[in-house]
Formats: C-alpha cells, structure tokens, sequence
C-alpha cells in the first residue's frame, strides 16, 4: 500500500517533469481565460519552484510557500478562492457558460523582491475529464483496466458533446449581433439622410426670415 | 469475482518494470491549449521540456485588442531563435525536438496601449521514449489467456478511440478560438457604428446651429447689408 502511494507521487512529480511552464515575479498574479460550457468540471494542477540566489537553481521544495488560487466566473462572482501549498491540484464546476479566469498569485511576504527572485510555474490544466493515472490503471487488472479507460472515454465524448452545444451558442450569438449591426447601419444612414434633410430646411427657413425681418431681402 | 490471471499479471508487472512511464501505445500525445491577456507593453514567456526525437507543434491566434497581432519568438533549448513572427495575428509551427527546454515568447511591447487576448496550443507527439521496446516486448508475450488477448484488443481500440477523440478535441479548441476571434471583431464593429454615427449626428446638428447663429450675429453687429 506503502509503495503503491510512493509510486502513484513518484509518477505525479515526474509527470510534472514534462508540463508547461512559466515565471512569474513574487507577488505577480498570473492569470489564464478559460471558456467553457456550463455544468463543466476543470482541473488544475500545479507546482511551483522558487529561484535560489545561492545555488543559482530553482529549489525542489520550497516549504511555506503557498499559492493561493481564485476562479472569477463569468458574472464577476468569486467561484474558488483558497491557499494551497507550493504542489497542489484544485478542480471547480462551472454553473454558467462563459469565460472563466483562473488566478494563480504566491503568498510570498517578501514585499521587495530581489534582483533575480522569481517563481517558476508549472501548469497542467484539464477541461471535462479527469488525470488519467497511467500506472494506476496498469496495475489494476485487465478488466478494471477496460472498464477505466471506456469510463475515460464516455467522460470525453460527453466533453465534446457539451462544447459542441455551446458553440451553437455562441454561434447565434455571434449571428444575431452581425445582423444587428446590419441593420443598425441602415437604420442610422437613413436617420442621418433625414436630419440632414430637416436641417437643411430649418437652416434655409430662418436665414430667409432673419434677412426679411432685417429688411435685407 | 473474476479469478486472478496470473500468468497475465506477471507479464504486466514485467511491463511495467521495463518502462518506468506507462507503456507507449497507452501514452496519448500530450497537448495543452491556454487563453490569456497580454497587457500592453509586456511579454510572456513559457517553456515546455521537450525529449528527443519528438514534435512539438505551437499553434496562436491574438484573439482580441486592436490590431489583433503580436510578435512571436521561438527558442531551441541551445537559445538560438528557431522562428520569428513579427505582428502576425495567427500562426502554426511544428520543430523535430531534441531534449531540453523550449521556449517561445508573445511580445507586445510594441503597442503601449491596447492588450491583447492571445490563445495558444500545444501539440507534442512521440513523446514516449520506450516506443520501439514496447513494440518488440508485445512480439513476445503469448497470451495464454483467450480473455487476456481479447481484452488486449479492446484496449486498442479504446486507445485508438482515445486518440481520434484528443483529435476532435484539439480541432473543436481550434475552431473555438477562430470563432471567438470573428466574435470579437464583429462586438466591435457593432459598437464602433453605434458610437461614431451618434458622434456624426451630434456633429452635423452642432455645426449647422453654430452656422446659422453665426450668420445671424454678422448681421447683429453692423447695420448695414454686406456687398
């Protein structure tokens, strides 16, 4: 049991070996959209390393740094906002459609930040389906193995599905704002042809009364 | 309760000794897609480790901020520049990799006030180093167990399936962002006809009042008609 945790962290770490990756200042808040269709579950997972000015490397473990993770939805309301320590994994569902923003800020107390004091970042961001633990599931038999991967599957086709639908709609969305726009060009050329017509007429009309009443005309 | 197949169990932890990551053909090619806002003036870097003998394909699009373009820079573990993009406002790249880390950067220092909303993809392939050993090593396994052969060949297919799905994905992700793009434009198109017919019909009803009105004052000051 032991070993098999060992294992399952020892492929968590070196999976990491392979992530995207980033730096960021101390205090810099770094920030990622996500748009994503409603009653969908992303999860996130990361680990950050902090540059050590001695051994001019980034550190393997840095105890008491924490990064703490905030999730806006759409309507500007605060979906998750919490300290995890310097490796963590956090996961949200959304409740409505839109554009997500998943925050990433470290609670460094250093308030100056030294010359060459960075964070390096790594991120691995999964939308609508879970981690698919590879050694887990090899070492399971052959059929708990089948099973896991068809339920992976199902995950992802229900993935696709959803985005399919909400790219419908945002598709109509898109349609009815260009035909929107049509319109309001039409309906502002033919306001605009109109005032001038008007304009033109009030301008001559009391020009011709101004000079008959100054006796001119 | 489905009695345990040894003989099968054995010939997987065998498996699994010989390749310390999961086997090969069960590796899906990674790839990784990230929205986010450049602000104006900046740049942003990220790297990705890459093995040898691998492919990485970066593809961006600037999805909002005027002039949808940003400059792009692609940089081999050694630090030589393996591409340049100066204010393209989409791009794809694919680099045969070799091991270390790559870097690519989006730079909008060019543009000291609008940000740009930048989507980017990763698609890495190969990226299982024991490909060619697990080939091989499959040669030698005979099943003993019908079950264990048949369940190996659902597994293919569930791992061809896997693949074909990541496919749909990434090209689902890759027309989102077209889309979004298109949408943005078209927001803004919207607004800019609003905003400047109003601003032009205010200006024309301004201009033709202070006409008529500074007409009339020429008149108010001298008593005489002018010649």
């Amino acid at each position: 049991m032991k070993s098999q945790l060992i294992g399952f962290l020892m492929n968590f770490w070196i999976s990491f070996s392979l992530a995207l990756y980033f730096h960021s200042g101390e205090r810099e808040e770094k920030c990622i959209i996500e748009d994503i269709p409603t009653d969908t579950l992303v999860i996130g997972n990361y680990k950050v390393q902090r540059w050590d000015i001695h051994k001019q490397e980034f550190l393997e473990s840095a105890p008491g740094l924490g990064m703490f993770v905030t999730v806006t939805t759409p309507s500007a309301e605060v979906l998750l906002s919490k300290l995890y320590g310097p490796q963590g994994t956090f996961s949200f569902t959304s409740h409505l459609s839109g554009e997500h923003i998943i925050c990433l800020e470290s609670n460094s107390t250093r308030f100056v930040s030294f010359g060459g004091s960075k964070l390096r970042i790594h991120l691995d961001i999964r939308v609508g389906e879970h981690f698919l633990d590879e050694s887990v599931v090899q070492a399971k038999d052959k059929v708990n193995e089948v099973n896991i991967r068809l339920e992976h599957l199902i995950e992802q086709v229900h993935h696709i599905s959803k985005e399919q639908d909400y790219e419908r709609e945002r598709e109509e969305k898109f349609r009815k704002t260009s035909e929107e726009t049509n319109s309001n060009i039409l309906w502002w050329a033919i306001v605009q042809t109109l005032i001038l017509i008007s304009i033109g007429i009030w301008q001559i009309k009391s020009l011709r009364d101004f000079f008959i009443s100054k006796k001119l005309v | 309760m489905v009695p345990v197949p040894w003989p099968g169990l054995l010939l997987g932890c065998l498996g699994l000794l010989l390749s310390p990551r999961a086997a090969a053909e069960f590796t899906p090619s990674l790839d990784s897609d990230f929205t986010f806002t450049l602000p104006a003036g900046r740049r942003e870097c990220f790297y990705q480790p890459m093995r040898k003998e691998a492919s990485l394909e970066l593809e961006y699009q600037v999805l909002d901020g005027a002039g949808l373009d940003v400059d792009f820079h692609l940089l081999s573990p050694k630090g030589e520049t393996l591409v340049f993009d100066e204010r393209k406002s989409d791009g794809v790249h694919t680099v045969e990799t070799e091991d270390g880390d790559y870097m690519f950067c989006f730079d909008n220092t060019f543009s000291t006030i609008s940000e740009k909303v930048i989507f980017f993809e990763l698609i890495l392939d190969n990226m299982g180093e024991d490909g060619q050993d697990q080939e091989d090593w499959k040669k030698y396994v005979t099943g003993t167990d019908l079950l264990d052969m048949k369940l190996e060949d659902i597994l293919e297919s569930i791992n061809s399936v896997k693949a074909r799905l990541s496919k749909s994905v990434q090209i689902q992700t890759l027309l989102r962002a077209f889309e979004a793009r298109d949408r943005n434009i078209q927001e803004s198109n919207f607004d800019r006809v609003n905003f400047w017919s109003m601003v032009n019909l205010g200006v024309m009803v301004v201009v033709s009042a202070v006409q008529v009105y500074m007409l009339k004052s020429l008149f108010e000051d001298k008593r005489k008609s002018r010649t």
